[in-house]
């Protein structure tokens, strides 16, 4: 994985050093908090409803069992034993308090973390596959390409005050396992006629009050070029977007307006005149930070593990655990694990101090010292070995990380909600634990397959509810909770919007209705058929009529 | 009736304008205003910007939060209606 250099070592101390100022003369009350929070919010520090909240960077989701480890040593000693993953693949802390928060950045550079462009009008923090560098499918590892955006986009002078906040995702495999389409830009990775890098460009994708799914902007830019094409996809949003109205100023909205292609046009002209030369990656420096990312030492092993053959004989646990989650990996004998974070009844992507230190400790042992964090939510180990995934089931089962559901239908995404955020109308957690809790049944999970459940308790749409293949949103309907039941989304190459289906039901009717949705999937489905290809086929209506019950039971 | 709610500087926590004049972390200690001396109290309360980030008023009928926030403020005073995760025992 990328190790700092001086220069972003240097750049990391400097931004802490300033904070800390900038937090005494808060303190002291030499600034207000008008002046305060533009401040603070650049190095990841919001205030929600109980404490400030600090947002973690974790590149694209890669790190290391240092990193790992100094997480949790940050959770136990600053905050109340605990993190949570996010949907951008950061790490939050809920509980932190403002004047410990410059040791807590100092805690983080020492490994090579920081909260920069955690929030804020900026370009954030990068996400890819989670599998990147191991899945079979892939045709380039999107990491390298991550780590250059990384370096062009951090603090970059012209882009720290867009209209709105910028997301970039990158994916290397034509299956999409970046949720690219539902980005502001999504980048897929293509080999071009030449045989060099080329990049797929999707542009005005989004969620939250309006939603939109990418479009195609461009078929296959060259990746000498990319700097260059983002440069100017940047510039005339940048100039373009709209600041008059914070729902209306994302890139989604001005090339919703524009049209996709007047749009295109825009950026080809900027593409057309920017110094293309200054933006050119030079051979050797992607090839330095392409060397960061070379595959570990694999070793040569068989594709068949007898070790792992004998465990799934003895331990049917361990056996649900390697159906559902491990996934195949490009080099024979080897397995990327997904650790859920997803516990039956628990809150989606929290992670306690001591969990941390088993993951970390599995990471170095057994996967190359890596660890990733995935947008739903869950962590994976990207590279072991099958004849380890006994040994690492067992550690992962002692530390209450072996739920075997990943991708299933008690993998619910769901966002802090009302419980934690400021922004929030409803409660999300307490109904994705309900829910969880009503659907706990691993054979019944095995047999359903695989279901997203995305859950937010506001329209900005953290929780992906409107990719979720259920989807459910909080609303707030004269001071009472209510949630919105959508059908039919999808994050992937497929990318589509859940279709509203009914009215919205107060929180303890959301779990049973759902529940009837699936109960009506595995009545209609036909064999083998996942539930979102039975929506595509069936539509959303008939899921609709399950969950206001006015479907013929019998039907 | 009324009450100061905000944030308290240093770490964020959800405070209270007391009955003492000071702040505290407890909802049932908080002063309880007359609607009609709920802005003076607030605008005095806004002065002490080294201490209380944001504070608003709140509605309060029978001891607890009432109006269209009384979730949010149900919550702001009891903390996460989740409590906190925990390693399994």
């Amino acid at each position: 994985m990328y190790r700092y250099d001086e220069f972003d070592a240097d750049l990391v101390r400097e931004r802490i050093e300033e904070f800390r100022d900038q937090v005494g003369r808060r303190v002291s009350g030499a600034l207000t908090e008008d002046q305060f929070k533009p401040l603070r919010l650049m190095n990841g520090v919001y205030l929600q409803l109980h404490a400030y909240m600090l947002r973690v960077a974790v590149p694209y989701g890669v790190m290391n069992g240092r990193q790992m480890r100094r997480l949790a040593h940050i959770a136990r000693v600053y905050d109340k034993g605990y993190g949570h993953f996010t949907t951008r693949t950061n790490i939050q802390y809920n509980w932190p308090a403002l004047t410990d928060l410059p040791d807590i950045l100092e805690e983080l550079a020492e490994v090579e973390m920081h909260a920069i462009q955690t929030s804020g009008n900026c370009i954030r923090n990068v996400t890819t596959d989670v599998f990147a560098g191991a899945a079979a499918d892939e045709i380039e590892d999107p990491r390298p390409w991550c780590e250059i955006l990384r370096q062009w986009s951090t603090i970059h002078p012209e882009f720290s005050f867009l209209p709105r906040k910028f997301k970039i995702a990158v994916t290397g495999a034509v299956r999409d396992r970046a949720a690219i389409r539902t980005h502001d830009v999504g980048l897929q990775i293509e080999r071009g006629a030449d045989g060099q890098t080329a990049f797929r460009v999707f542009v005005g994708g989004g969620q939250g009050r309006l939603p939109h799914i990418a479009r195609e902007i461009a078929r296959a830019v060259p990746g000498r070029d990319i700097l260059a094409y983002l440069t100017a996809i940047l510039r005339a949003y940048n100039l373009l977007g709209r600041r008059d109205n914070i729902h209306k100023a994302r890139i989604k909205i001005l090339v919703e307006a524009m049209g996709i292609d007047a749009f295109r046009e825009a950026v080809e002209g900027h593409f057309a005149t920017l110094k293309r030369d200054d933006l050119r990656l030079p051979e050797a420096e992607l090839e330095r930070i392409q060397a960061y990312f070379a595959p570990p030492p694999f070793h040569p092993l068989d594709r068949h593990s007898p070790v792992r053959d004998r465990a799934l004989l003895a331990e049917p646990d361990f056996t649900r655990w390697n159906r559902n989650n491990v996934r195949s990996h490009r080099q024979p004998g080897y397995a990327s694990a997904v650790i859920s974070l997803k516990p039956i009844g628990g809150v989606p992507g929290d992670i306690t101090a001591a969990q941390m230190e088993v993951v970390a400790d599995l990471a170095e042992r057994f996967s190359f010292d890596e660890v990733r964090a995935a947008y739903e939510q869950n962590l994976v180990l990207p590279h072991v070995r099958l004849d380890d995934l006994p040994d690492i089931w067992r550690a992962l089962d002692a530390a209450g990380l072996a739920t075997a559901n990943a991708d299933l239908v008690t993998d619910i995404i769901a966002c802090p909600g009302l419980d934690y955020c400021s922004l929030a109308n409803a409660r999300s957690i307490p109904v994705a634990q309900a829910l969880s809790r009503r659907l706990a049944d691993l054979d019944l999970q095995e047999k359903l397959g695989p279901v997203r459940i995305n859950m937010s308790g506001c329209i900005n749409a953290c929780g992906h509810h409107h990719v979720g293949h259920i989807g459910v949103l909080g609303v707030d309907r004269k001071g009472e909770e209510y949630y919105q039941i959508t059908i039919g989304g999808s994050p992937d190459e497929q990318a589509a919007l859940g279709k509203i289906v009914g009215r919205s039901l107060p929180a303890d009717e959301v779990a049973p209705a759902i529940a009837r949705a699936l109960d009506h999937y595995l009545i209609i489905r036909t064999e083998d058929e996942r539930f979102i290809d039975t929506v595509r086929r069936v539509g959303p209506e008939p899921f609709g009529e399950a969950i206001y019950g006015t479907a013929d039971a019998t039907a | 009736m009324k009450l100061i709610t905000g944030n308290r500087l240093k770490d964020g926590h959800v405070v209270y304008v007391a009955v003492d004049g000071g702040l505290t972390t407890n909802f049932t200690l908080a002063l309880r205003l007359e609607d009609t001396d709920a802005e003076a109290a607030l605008a005095e309360a806004g002065s002490r910007r080294d201490v209380l980030v944001n504070p608003y008023l709140i509605e309060v009928r029978d001891g607890r939060p009432s109006g269209r926030d009384r979730l949010k403020e149900s919550i702001r005073a009891a903390g996460p209606t989740v409590g906190h995760s925990l390693d399994p025992r």
